[in-house]
């Protein structure tokens, strides 16, 4: 049995376990802490000579040392560190090493190796390799000192300086640092709770598994901890609000309901043309069931995807074509990798948005069998697991495939096209409406390319030689044409860069911009034990919500977390504050395009196949990955702060001429009652800060919103309270979810 | 607007530069390190410029297929003529007939005739097409990422280097934005400018040198400038970065926007809050010169290329206001990548670009500009001769060389630039598998070589702007790899 079995068994027992004891008050105590200790770099100059103590508490004096080598480009540099607790198979890329130089820049450092040299004190002699993924290292770093420190699941360790003089490399430590933020020991461990009970942790944990934390899903997790609650949502009935029922229209719409007044005559349902042909029925159920939604997760991990397996309105042109992808995606969210690939591949709103439906063999046409490889699943360069380059001898990364493998899937792919045959085989057909609800078929064989192709080669490859069909046809075709697309995918499927590149992907949506390598390793090592499992996708999403790099009260690596994209952000105020519509007489209609379209997004409507942001931005002014970033400008950095100050101040008010037919509202009377039952508005901030920060407002950040709560009247509890939640929502504090 | 407003909004600006400085300092230490060396080195030497100048990059998003855009009209037996043009796109329905391309004589080429796509000469201004016979419209043929000049017999070798990920949109795309193709690059050429050229030529701006109309891009990336990034037309630009709420300035309205203002000097350990923070700094910054502004007087389309072209234009005619010498620009066209339904689509997207690019020729000469502000395209990448299936829905795959159009008083005279192909003329031989292809045997589809690199081009921009010679290796570090570092279509200093 290998280790991920046990691990699995492990993990199946404590469900088990805590099933057993969530009716017992005790059960709190068998949660394993989230908290991973903070790293503490050494800094006394021969640490050797030193009687070292393992640090008993995090205020325990720091000891040791550090020596180098020169700080030349690819240099490698040596530290010391402890207090670490390193789980089996944890380590060098578990690290990174961060330096500052004389001007404030940052720049991050792989750790190529960490080794165990003190084994009663716990001493790691770690071994950083200067060259940052930018190279901004090289072009830029300042002369001078530096200051170092390492970060580990998200945790950065103390400072150390590092000076050079006549002397030659000293350290010392960081008297002078700035304060690290936040602080770990403001996390709130809830007593009474019985399930899970770190607040801080619940909150975050909620940030990246659902639309945002509300008081009711707080309580659930509460009360029956992290793992049950997954369970639970995994086999959650979605969707709570049925998907829009809206079935397929010509692709000439007809006098009736084409948005037009013809010969006097506008359309007899006003809303039958958007409905129809336009994405506005599947973006509004996308936020009502965001909102409102009991199956978060499903939503949640199916969002996410969408913004991998890319299609958009800007050319799907009817509604229930893009129902039909979406429902692939949320299917198949906690389902198989590879049956996921097969409905995606034959969804034919894909095949449309890609043009694998119109490509013969007479007229091949590349553009799925491209983007299924370079965006879907592979990548253009070779990865190791732990998702960073290979690299050749001179350093470069290796690419994966050239244009002949791109030719050879495209002939593989040739000849699917819209399922119209018989309604036995195609039973979604409407007449006069093109089939986009059935799998393509293969309608005409004759489209299908017979000849020998050669797809993806890699070590273990096994499905790289499609023979040729000679001679076939009619429905010998269409066995071969399918038994090609299996083995395609199967070549695809099985080759190694799958896991780490889907792994990172959604690690980078659900909890952080730039993983530590460790992370995507672990992840992916989930996702290959799971190669034939149908519920192989529930058992990455849950590695990845639980890895320690995940969980804890507070985080504190600089680059740690993520800009909360538009569309979380708006669906995290709207969960804070118990969203309806703009009377609050029903549910909100979940008409926001125009809100988050001012800030850059809007669902299912990717400008193109390559999504809102790419995964590999480039947060500006710095060197590591941020890629909601891209959508963060001078512009939306104001549309942002707008879209708070008209929910909060005021409503997103019915319009008919925009379709918003009941519009959205959020309520801050919870809030007014904290701001009205303390007056000196410390109990409205903490409020704030439990629901929106979990619990990491810096001391500054509270002063600065309490200042202004001080000049409005105590007798405007709303004010005070509108003010603070803006103050808040509209902080970059907030805005960075970490 | 009113004035007790403005200078609301004047005095809030003014208070924060002290708070913004603290942020821009801790993590863009280098802008004012390198403006302090820039002015100590240029002080003496270069002033700061006189006139005013400006590049607008037309981004065209998706790979213009530049086969259907200037077409061989001629029927010259020794060069590509109408005749190989049309046996290879009309046998699947992608070729115009012969009398369909808006015609032109190149002088370059013996004053053979060629031809526009005809959405160059549709609409209310006509379009692009009228420029080329004033001469202010020059065509760089052929160009495209390259490491090195390359040729057919080079693709063969595999020691020669060859641009990363051919034929992959976001890589070639960042190739054209990032000026570079041997490696990924996180800065644009833009960008490298903007950092080089910040402190010399724009001292004092209010504004930063680069303004992209499409929010955070590549090509505006400098790794120690950041673009400002505001929504185009109808918006006006008084509100493209004014934060809501503050309309009546009372004593609580006031300590909210102080609060708003001074967190962003918080928590500034997390490099994200700080990227973030910084961000909004400069918005709120810029926000407060922005709330006057003269409209302008062409008619633009209000097409969404006619909406970013104008609100550039817009902010040009601030250029004395914003006390700014040189400013670059970027707008785009998305939907270019016609793998389907490429002659209605095509069309459509190239009469936006045309009209909105006349108009905004148009604009510059009303504000006396015409020869100081200088438009350019550029595109993922070309695309296959060879069509992408036929009939109706008929369109064309990713490839690799284009044509690109340069429009303003700046250019050298109209016609086409660029370095010559195998025939002897910068125009690619149409030849499946023919000496330009970088394809062989049956398999090719005419993916053409580019002879000009994408740095040549940007280059010879570039200089126009005013980059110093010293500088072009900083902004384009491959450049030494290609015989000259000017492609002609720009009028010398």
């Amino acid at each position: 049995m290998n280790r991920s079995h046990i691990k699995s068994l492990r993990r199946t027992a404590g469900i088990l376990l805590i099933c057993v004891l969530m009716f017992l008050p005790a059960a709190a105590q068998t949660d394993p802490d989230p908290n991973s200790p903070t790293p503490i770099l050494l800094t006394t100059p021969n640490w050797t000579s030193a009687s070292i103590a393992r640090p008993a508490s995090k205020s325990a004096s720091a000891q040791s040392a550090a020596t180098s080598g020169s700080l030349a480009a690819s240099s490698q540099i040596v530290l010391y560190v402890t207090n670490v607790d390193l789980m089996e198979n944890e380590g060098a890329s578990a690290f990174r090493l961060s330096a500052e130089d004389a001007r404030g820049a940052r720049y991050r450092f792989p750790v190529v190796n960490l080794r165990l040299i003190d084994r009663r004190n716990r001493i790691y002699a770690l071994t950083a390799m200067l060259k940052d993924e930018t190279g901004s290292w090289e072009a830029n770093a300042a002369a001078g000192g530096f200051l170092f420190s390492v970060t580990w699941r998200g945790l950065e360790s103390n400072r150390l300086r590092m000076n050079f003089d006549a002397a030659g490399v000293t350290f010392s430590g960081d008297a002078g640092g700035a304060q690290t933020f936040p602080s770990a020991n403001q996390s709130v461990d809830d007593a009474s709770a019985v399930g899970y009970r770190w607040s801080g942790d619940r909150t975050r944990f909620l940030e990246q598994a659902t639309f945002g934390p509300t008081r009711a899903l707080d309580d659930r997790v509460r009360r029956i901890g992290l793992r049950v609650w997954l369970a639970e949502q995994f086999d959650a009935p979605y969707p709570t609000n049925p998907y829009p029922a809206f079935g397929l229209k010509p692709t000439t719409p007809s006098p009736d309901c084409n948005g037009l007044i013809d010969n006097g005559n506008p359309d007899s349902d006003p809303f039958c043309y958007v409905n129809h042909y336009t994405m506005y029925p599947v973006q509004n159920w996308f936020y009502k069931e965001a909102f409102y939604g009991d199956a978060q997760l499903r939503h949640r991990v199916a969002w996410a995807l969408a913004q991998l397996w890319v299609i958009s309105g800007v050319e799907v042109q009817q509604s229930s074509h893009m129902t039909n992808y979406y429902k692939v995606l949320a299917r198949n969210a906690f389902g198989n990798w590879r049956q996921l690939m097969q409905e995606m591949t034959l969804n034919p709103g894909m095949g449309g948005y890609l043009n694998m439906r119109t490509s013969t063999r007479f007229a091949p046409n590349e553009n799925y069998a491209r983007e299924i490889l370079q965006l879907f699943n592979i990548g253009l360069f070779q990865l190791n697991q732990d998702g960073t380059f290979k690299l050749d001898g001179e350093g470069n990364p290796i690419s994966t495939y050239d244009q002949t493998t791109v030719n050879n899937f495209t002939m593989t792919f040739t000849g699917w096209t819209l399922c119209e045959l018989s309604l036995t085989q195609c039973p979604s057909r409407v007449a006069g409406a093109p089939n986009f609800i059935d799998p393509m078929a293969i309608t005409n064989p004759n489209n299908h390319d017979l000849t020998a192709k050669t797809l993806l080669s890699y070590p273990g490859s096994t499905t790289t030689n499609v023979a040729a069909c000679a001679g076939c046809t009619g429905t010998a075709i269409a066995t071969y044409a399918n038994n090609s697309l299996n083995q395609a995918l199967d070549n695809i499927y099985n080759h190694p860069n799958v896991a780490p590149f889907v792994s990172k992907f959604l690690i980078q949506q659900l909890v952080t911009g730039d993983p530590t390598p460790a992370y995507v390793a672990r992840v992916a090592a989930v996702f290959n034990a799971n190669r034939a499992n149908a519920s192989q996708m529930k058992e990455v999403v849950r590695a990845i919500l639980l890895d320690p790099e995940a969980r804890g009260n507070a985080k504190t690596d600089p680059t740690y977390g993520k800009l909360r994209e538009p569309v979380l952000l708006l669906t995290n105020i709207a969960r804070h504050f118990e969203a309806r519509s703009a009377d609050r007489s029903a549910p909100s209609d979940g008409v926001l395009t125009t809100e988050t379209g001012a800030m850059g997004q809007v669902v299912f409507m990717a400008p193109s196949v390559f999504n809102f942001y790419p995964p590999d931005y480039v947060v500006p002014g710095t060197s590591f990955k941020g890629p909601e970033f891209a959508l963060y400008t001078t512009g939306t950095a104001v549309t942002r702060a707008n879209f708070a100050n008209t929910i909060i101040f005021s409503r997103i008010s019915v319009n008919p001429e925009r379709r918003v037919t009941a519009g959205t509202s959020i309520d801050l009377a919870e809030m007014q009652s904290f701001a009205q039952a303390d007056p000196s508005g410390d109990l409205l901030l903490e409020m704030l800060d439990l629901r929106m920060m979990h619990n990491i407002m810096s001391p500054q950040m509270r002063e600065t919103i309490r200042n202004v709560i001080q000049t409005i009247p105590a007798s405007d509890p709303l004010l005070r309270a509108r003010r603070a939640v803006y103050l808040v929502a509209t902080s970059s504090q907030y805005q960075v979810q970490r | 607007m009113n004035e007790s407003r403005r200078n609301f909004l004047l005095r809030t600006g003014g208070a924060l530069t002290m708070t913004a400085l603290a942020t821009q300092l801790r993590h863009f230490g280098l802008m004012s390190a390198l403006a302090e060396k820039a002015d100590e080195k240029k002080r003496a030497a270069a002033a700061v410029p006189n006139d005013y100048r400006a590049l607008v990059c037309i981004f065209l998003a998706g790979g213009n297929d530049g086969n259907n855009t200037v077409i061989p009209l001629h029927n010259d037996a020794n060069l590509s003529n109408y005749a190989l043009y049309s046996a290879l796109r009309e046998p699947q329905g992608l070729a115009f007939g012969p009398n369909v391309p808006l015609p032109f004589n190149v002088p370059r080429i013996g004053n053979l005739t060629y031809g526009f796509h005809p959405a160059f000469g549709v609409g209310a201004n006509n379009g692009l097409y009228e420029l080329w016979g004033q001469n202010k419209l020059a065509i760089v043929t052929n160009v495209g990422s390259l490491v090195k000049p390359t040729t057919k017999a080079l693709m063969l070798d595999e020691n020669h280097p060859k641009p990363y990920n051919m034929y992959s949109h976001s890589d070639q795309a960042a190739q054209q934005q990032s000026g570079r193709s041997d490696v990924q690059a996180f800065t644009g050429w833009a960008g490298r400018i903007s950092d080089r050229r910040s402190g010399a030529d724009n001292p004092g701006s209010l504004v930063p040198m680069i303004t992209s109309i499409v929010g955070a891009q590549l090509f505006t990336a400098g790794r120690t400038t950041l673009p400002l990034a505001i929504a185009g037309a109808p918006v006006p630009l008084s509100q493209v970065l004014n934060p809501q709420g503050y309309e009546s300035p009372t004593a609580d309205s006031q300590a909210q926007l102080a609060a708003y203002n001074a967190l962003r000097t918080q928590d500034l350990s997390s490099e994200l809050i700080a990227a973030a923070s910084h961000i909004t700094d400069q918005a709120i910054q810029v926000n407060a010169s922005l709330q006057t502004s003269q409209e302008v007087t062409a008619t633009f389309p209000t097409s969404s290329i006619g909406n970013q072209l104008k609100q550039v234009a817009r902010m040009i005619k601030k250029r004395g206001d914003l006390s700014v010498k040189r400013q670059i620009f970027f707008c785009q066209i998305n939907g270019f990548d016609t793998h389907n339904l490429q002659l209605p689509n095509q069309s459509i997207l190239l009469a936006q670009m045309s009209q909105a690019m006349r108009a905004f020729y148009d604009e510059m000469a009303a504000q006396g500009l015409a020869d100081k502000v200088t438009q350019f395209t550029l595109s993922d990448f070309g695309r296959t001769m060879n069509p992408a299936g036929a009939g109706a829905g008929v369109g064309s795959d990713h490839a690799w060389s284009n044509h690109h159009f340069v429009v303003g008083g700046g250019v050298t005279a109209s016609d086409f630039y660029g370095l010559n192909t195998s025939n002897g003329t910068p125009y690619p031989t149409l030849v499946l598998d023919g000496p330009d292809d970088a394809e062989f045997g049956v398999g090719a589809r005419g993916r053409f070589i580019p002879t000009a690199s994408i740095e040549q081009f940007a280059a010879t921009l570039a200089r126009w702007f005013g980059l110093p010679e010293t500088e072009m290796v900083n902004v384009f570090p491959k450049i030494g790899n290609f015989p000259t570092s000017n492609l002609g279509f720009m009028k010398p200093e």
